[in-house]
């Protein structure tokens, strides 16, 4: 599948295919973030990501998880979304990024991950946090791999139920 | 014919191999000599001026140079290129493809050459970009992804009622 749904959720779900600790900056418990690779949507909450992202064998990591108010929605179309799929595209590459989507026409927020010296203060420069607030998370190792960036220079939905950067038609 | 299927590091140092950039879409391939020659930089002007287009219109770009990553990547972001850069300081693919300038005995860069690609990295054409206006317009470029897109999506002609 190219997508898989995402949920940050209080506790371990037993259901996830993958999913990991989640720590606030002041390393204070945040819950959990988990994976789920099936069609129906595992909670209230979860929405779907790039796939590829997901890797039960991944190294800790730094996250920006960007996500709307209560009660905003915005179209995927918007100019701040294209515009921030473009600096996506322009800036020096994250170990992974996806979008996160409900429907097909709403962009309702976004996953940026990043490793590393600086991971954390990178993630303030994730363009993402330019549409709306962007909480940024310590997550443990399980649940994000590394993925190499898109080729570029391509900022549309191959299909508008994926998530960006899914990047071909033909879905095995 | 088809392009040789070559791996090279991108501008942040992810081996990528051309099928996996290419994916299932066309591919607009450029090979230039550097960053320091005023040639590409104004062919890399207009290459810019075309991504306000193609990122909107399923096709891929991929540019290759002798430059390292490091290097590679302040030029992409000076350009503010939003496609990949590949990096062959070894000249190895440079070799296997046959594509150094022999002219140039300083740097030893590509002879600058843009093939357009179908998905499957079959050859479309060919522009041998030695001589400045041997390189394509912008118009050849939009007509070779017109043609090799119609060739491979299945509904290019609209679905009507």
């Amino acid at each position: 599948m190219s997508w898989c749904w995402l949920a940050l959720v209080d506790a371990a779900a037993v259901s996830a295919d993958a999913q990991a600790r989640v720590y606030e900056r002041d390393g204070s418990a945040a819950g959990w973030l988990a994976a789920w690779r099936r069609r129906h949507r595992p909670t209230r909450d979860a929405r779907r990501i790039d796939a590829r992202i997901v890797d039960p064998s991944g190294d800790g990591a730094w996250v920006s998880l960007v996500r709307p108010p209560e009660g905003v929605r915005l179209p995927f179309d918007d100019l701040a979304v294209q515009q921030a799929r473009r600096a996506a595209l322009a800036g020096r590459p994250f170990d992974g990024v996806s979008t996160l989507l409900r429907d097909a026409s709403h962009f309702e927020g976004a996953i940026t991950v990043a490793r590393g010296a600086g991971a954390e203060r990178r993630l303030a420069d994730d363009p993402f946090c330019r549409v709306f607030r962007a909480r940024i998370l310590r997550v443990d190792g399980g649940l994000l791999g590394r993925v190499a960036p898109p080729c570029g220079p391509t900022i549309e939905r191959y299909g508008s139920a994926q998530p960006w950067p899914w990047d071909r038609y033909a879905v095995s | 014919m088809s392009f040789l299927d070559f791996s090279l590091l991108d501008h942040a140092r992810n081996t990528r191999r051309l099928s996996e950039l290419a994916g299932g879409d066309p591919v607009i391939l450029q090979f230039f000599r550097g960053w320091w020659c005023p040639k590409e930089q104004a062919f890399f002007r207009k290459l810019v001026a075309l991504q306000d287009e193609a990122e909107v219109a399923y096709c891929r770009m991929v540019s290759v140079s002798v430059d390292p990553p490091e290097v590679s990547a302040a030029f992409r972001a000076g350009l503010g290129a939003r496609w990949t850069f590949l990096s062959d300081p070894e000249r190895s693919v440079q070799e296997q493809l046959r594509l150094r300038e022999t002219t140039d005995t300083v740097n030893h860069p590509y002879v600058p050459a843009v093939f357009t690609l179908f998905a499957d990295l079959t050859v479309h054409r060919l522009y041998d970009g030695y001589w400045f206006w041997g390189r394509p317009t912008l118009e050849e470029l939009r007509q070779d992804m017109r043609h090799i897109t119609r060739a491979i999506r299945p509904d290019w002609e609209a679905p009507t009622p």
